[in-house]
């Protein structure tokens, strides 16, 4: 989807939402899983995908605003291709992951919350993943990489960018 | 009823009361924020919380509904530190602001602070700050202050209508926020700042002019409209700062237009003093001089009088007394929206109170403006329709409600008699007919399908039917009415204890009106063409304005062209300009009087403003000129007025002196003998033209008030509105065309909108358009104006 673009949900989508929305009492009940399918699909919930997502479900543009504010799992920018959220809560602090958010970013050039210019990467702290036992844990899109150290993210990178490039 | 014990105190509430509703109403304190008695229930701020027996954990007593033989208790130990720990953290974010903060003095985080809260907080990171919103002319943000309680959130939902704040975000970073960040887009918005309980939405026009414990409190009926609320006033010394709902009164809220109308009571419109016409403009003059002149204008003359419907009770049975003694013989006027002046088979007034309109089954407003007119009524409307209520809407406009309806449509005003006669073959087709209904539908020629929503919703058991200006101030109203009326009686919707027919006044005390003027009113149209043709010596005007206001404004003017002009009033209008003299009566807010609104409750205003000049309440006024025309003045005292008030009108004493004053309700009017069939006219124009009231700019208070014409403006529309439909098929673009109707060829610019009624030009009274009022069709050319 370019910037200019409107956002508009592929036929399939509309008839899942459809679905979705008669399961529930309201269309209000059905905002959570139709942003996530938003994100999906649009990459990131602009202000216009938002609108766009109120428009489908009969709500208002605040309804909308208020729970894609409220869930810091909705992004209103843009990412990148990788998404790497890096666990910086006490068992992966204890186990090094604020160097290793320090390496990250050192190595990509960028700070935490930023993307790299060519649109790969994104860095992020995030608070308690859930899998202390494997801890330092980076979460890449919806993919959980526990015991992760310096190296094991310059290898992950440098197979990333190769497999990019190819 | 359900039985409980708060405190060791027994109680008896209704089943399903809230633990906090059940403490409020016996007067146990328990501090809350979030809670409001007219809105949903949100329990988020944890204030309110008490323990009950047998309950492992305080349960927050907003949201805990009573059970039999509940033992709560409201003040413990436990409790204490609760309540300590809820307020550390509200006071968390909190500035210490409260010697600049508005609210302080009138503010329950400062006093549950200095009741419950900790007298030392823990806390020294630094503190955030939140940018503030703006939120239109009327409401000041401090959103540093905000506890986030979301009650203006859920009023701009639930009550507003609007839904246009929200809760951005959340913890720390939790803010308030709007979308729309112009005007809030309500007629309410003036509440918002009541019922923030912090200082974080401030009333804008006040906003750091008065600390709450320098103000002094009046209490006041709003005669801004026909639903007459209740107001507290709060002035300090002669300056009114400000005016507010009074709690406990039958509506919770008031509208922006009788909250913000005060600035005008010290514009310098008021009438202050006795003035004469000097030239051009006016001098000042004592009372002697200023009666001298009144007299010499009007003695041995014959005197048309038209006045407002908005004075007290008191002061209109003071204008009926000074003419039976002055002028026996005079034309009196005080409708400035009405053309047919035949008896209406109901009369002007509500049968209904507004809980019962809330409550109907179906609800039909026929031709009405609500959310301008009667934006309390709206109110109550809006949370009809958030229950899944229906209401039902025909008229020449989609005025824009904040709700849905159930049906709508859309009509041109000379396709009432079809559709009213649609709606009568319907209801005969199921059996029900009136006497009287087979030959008011044969004076019909069409049928017009809307007719069809009116009569299913009919066939309700409880139908409310509010019919608006767009039908009162019809040219052919009375027959109109009947057919209405034919249609009520014969689904039974006219039986006493089931009367669901009401008729949306022009202004306060309709009943009284018809009840004492009955046998001497007259249009005030026909006032303006008798002066013009020269059978009137003299117009005495009392505190109106039909230059400003109403359907007659070129008429009027004609009319004073001609004729002297004395005006009595609180406050000039347009029609000043033509006054010969001007006494000053003291306006609404100035006096101690006794009103009657739309449902008939009657209401009393018993403590006033002083006043700003020489204004005399409006009955002395009277009185003095009765004297000075020679007459023995009918009443001395407020007592022998309000005893000839009572003699014409006894069930208003029987009100006034019930303890239960706000229960009772005076009737409206039945003619019973009213049959007006439909007159087969042909108009003269191929479009009707229908005028738009706007809150902020209709009648003379609202249009001296700086506060009312700044919203007006951001509420405009264009002055002159027709469907594009209506041009498409004259084969015209909008912009500059010419309207041709009876008072000549005008060129206005036109604009387009889908929700106007194709057939229908829809205007704007005030502004360019105002001289279009007294029309009721016209055609639209182009410039070239060849057609």
């Amino acid at each position: 989807m370019t910037m200019n673009e409107a956002p508009r949900f592929s036929e399939e989508r509309l008839q899942e939402i459809q679905a979705l929305v008669a399961r529930y009492p309201g269309p209000q009940s059905a905002l959570l899983p139709v942003l996530h399918m938003a994100q999906e699909d649009f990459g990131y919930l602009s202000l216009d995908v938002q609108k766009y997502v109120a428009e489908v479900l009969g709500l208002t543009l605040i309804q909308v605003r208020e729970v894609v504010t409220f869930y810091t799992m909705f992004r209103e920018q843009p990412c990148g291709k990788y998404l790497m959220e890096v666990c910086t809560n006490a068992s992966c602090m204890l186990n090094g992951a604020d160097e290793l958010v320090r390496h990250m970013c050192d190595k990509l050039g960028i700070k935490v919350g930023e993307t790299t210019p060519d649109g790969m990467f994104t860095v992020t702290e995030v608070e308690c993943a859930g899998a202390c036992s494997g801890a330092p844990v980076v979460q890449i899109n919806n993919v959980y990489h526990e015991n992760v150290d310096a190296a094991y993210i310059d290898a992950f990178i440098e197979k990333a960018s190769k497999e990019d490039a190819a | 009823m359900t039985t409980l014990f708060i405190d060791d105190k027994e109680i008896t509430v209704e089943p399903g009361t809230s633990i906090l509703e059940a403490c409020r109403r016996h007067g146990i304190e328990v501090p809350y924020f979030c809670y409001h008695p007219e809105l949903s229930v949100a329990a988020n701020c944890r204030m309110c919380l008490v323990e009950v027996e047998g309950w492992n954990k305080p349960a927050a007593s907003c949201c805990t509904p009573v059970s039999e033989g509940m033992k709560v208790r409201t003040r413990t130990e436990a409790l204490k530190k609760d309540r300590e720990m809820i307020m550390e953290y509200l006071l968390i974010h909190h500035p210490l602001d409260c010697p600049v903060c508005d609210q302080g003095g009138d503010c329950k985080l400062q006093d549950y602070a200095v009741e419950y809260g900790p007298s030392k907080g823990r806390y020294s990171e630094p503190k955030r700050a939140v940018i503030n919103y703006d939120l239109g002319p009327f409401v000041n943000t401090c959103m540093t202050r905000c506890i986030h309680c979301t009650r203006c959130v859920r009023f701009a939902n639930e009550i507003a209508g609007t839904g246009d704040i929200g809760v951005l975000n959340r913890g720390d970073h939790m803010t308030i926020a709007g979308i729309v960040e112009e005007a809030l887009e309500s007629e309410l918005s003036g509440n918002l700042p009541d019922i923030c309980p912090v200082g974080a939405l401030l009333d804008k026009p006040s906003h750091d002019l008065a600390r709450p414990w320098e103000l002094s409190h009046h209490s006041s009926t709003c005669i801004q409209c026909p639903n007459g609320c209740d107001i507290q006033i709060e002035s300090r010394g002669e300056q009114v700062m400000r005016i507010r709902p009074v709690e406990g009164s039958p509506e919770p809220f008031i509208c922006d237009r009788g909250r913000y109308v005060y600035d005008s009571f010290r514009s310098p419109a008021r009438i202050l003093e006795p003035q004469i016409r000097q030239g051009d403009g006016f001098g000042s003059a004592t009372w002697e001089e200023a009666f001298a002149r009144t007299v010499e204008l009007l003695k041995d003359k014959r005197v048309g009088i038209l006045f407002s419907p908005y004075w007290s009770l008191e002061g209109l049975m003071s204008i009926r007394l000074m003419r039976d003694a002055v002028f026996p013989d005079a034309k009196v006027a005080f409708d400035l929206h009405r053309r047919d002046m035949r008896p209406f088979a109901f009369e002007e007034g509500f049968s209904m109170t507004t809980e019962q309109i809330e409550s109907a089954d179906q609800v039909v407003v026929l031709g009405c403006d609500l959310r301008q007119r009667l934006p309390l009524l709206m109110l109550r409307l809006r949370k009809r329709s958030r229950q899944g209520r229906p209401v039902t809407r025909i008229g020449a406009m989609n005025y824009r409600t904040n709700m849905s309806l159930s049906n709508d449509a859309l009509i041109r005003p000379r396709d009432w008699h079809a559709v009213i006669a649609r709606a009568m073959e319907q209801v005969q087709q199921l059996g029900k007919t009136a006497a009287g209904m087979d030959e008011w539908m044969a004076s019909v020629d069409g049928r017009h399908e809307a007719g069809k929503l009116l009569a299913d919703a009919l066939m309700a058991d409880t139908c409310a039917l509010i019919v608006g200006e767009e039908i009162r101030s019809h040219e052919d109203a009375a027959s109109l009415i009947y057919g209405l009326d034919l249609l009520m009686r014969a689904c039974g919707h006219a039986e006493e204890g089931r009367d669901g027919r009401n008729l949306v006044p022009e202004a306060m005390n309709a009943q009284m009106l018809s009840a004492v003027f009955g046998d001497v009113r007259a249009s005030a149209g026909e006032l303006f063409a008798l002066a013009q043709a020269g059978e009137l010596d003299a117009l005495v005007l009392v505190g109106s304005d039909p230059v400003g206001d109403g359907l007659f404004p070129s008429a009027a003017k004609a009319a004073l062209e001609r004729v002297p002009l004395v005006q009595v009033g609180a406050i000039e209008g347009e029609i000043s300009r033509y006054a010969e003299v001007k006494l000053p009566a003291a306006a609404y807010v100035e006096i101690e009087g006794t009103f009657l609104n739309m449902e008939g409750r009657v209401r009393t205003a018993n403590k006033p403003v002083k006043s700003l000049g020489e204004e005399r309440p409006l009955w002395k006024v009277m009185m003095r000129l009765a004297m000075e025309m020679g007459s023995e003045p009918p009443v001395v005292s407020l007592e022998e007025l309000r005893e000839a008030l009572y003699a014409a009108m006894p069930e208003v004493r029987d009100a006034c002196n019930s303890v239960e004053c706000d229960a009772c309700l005076i009737r409206v009017g039945r003619n019973r003998d009213a049959r007006a069939l439909p007159r087969k006219t042909a108009e003269a124009f191929p479009l009707d033209v229908v005028s738009r009231y706007s809150m902020y700019r209709e009648g003379m208070w609202a249009r001296a008030s700086e506060l009312l014409s700044e919203a007006g403006r951001i509420h405009a529309l264009d002055d002159v509105l027709v469907h594009p439909d209506t041009l498409a098929e004259l084969g015209l673009k909008p912009g500059p065309l010419v309207v041709e109707s009876f008072l000549g060829r005008h060129t206005f610019d036109i604009g387009v909108r889908d929700d106007v009624s194709p057939g229908v030009i829809y205007i704007a009274k005030r502004g360019v358009a105002g001289d279009l009022s007294d029309v009721t069709s016209a055609r639209l050319v182009g410039c070239g104006g060849d057609s």
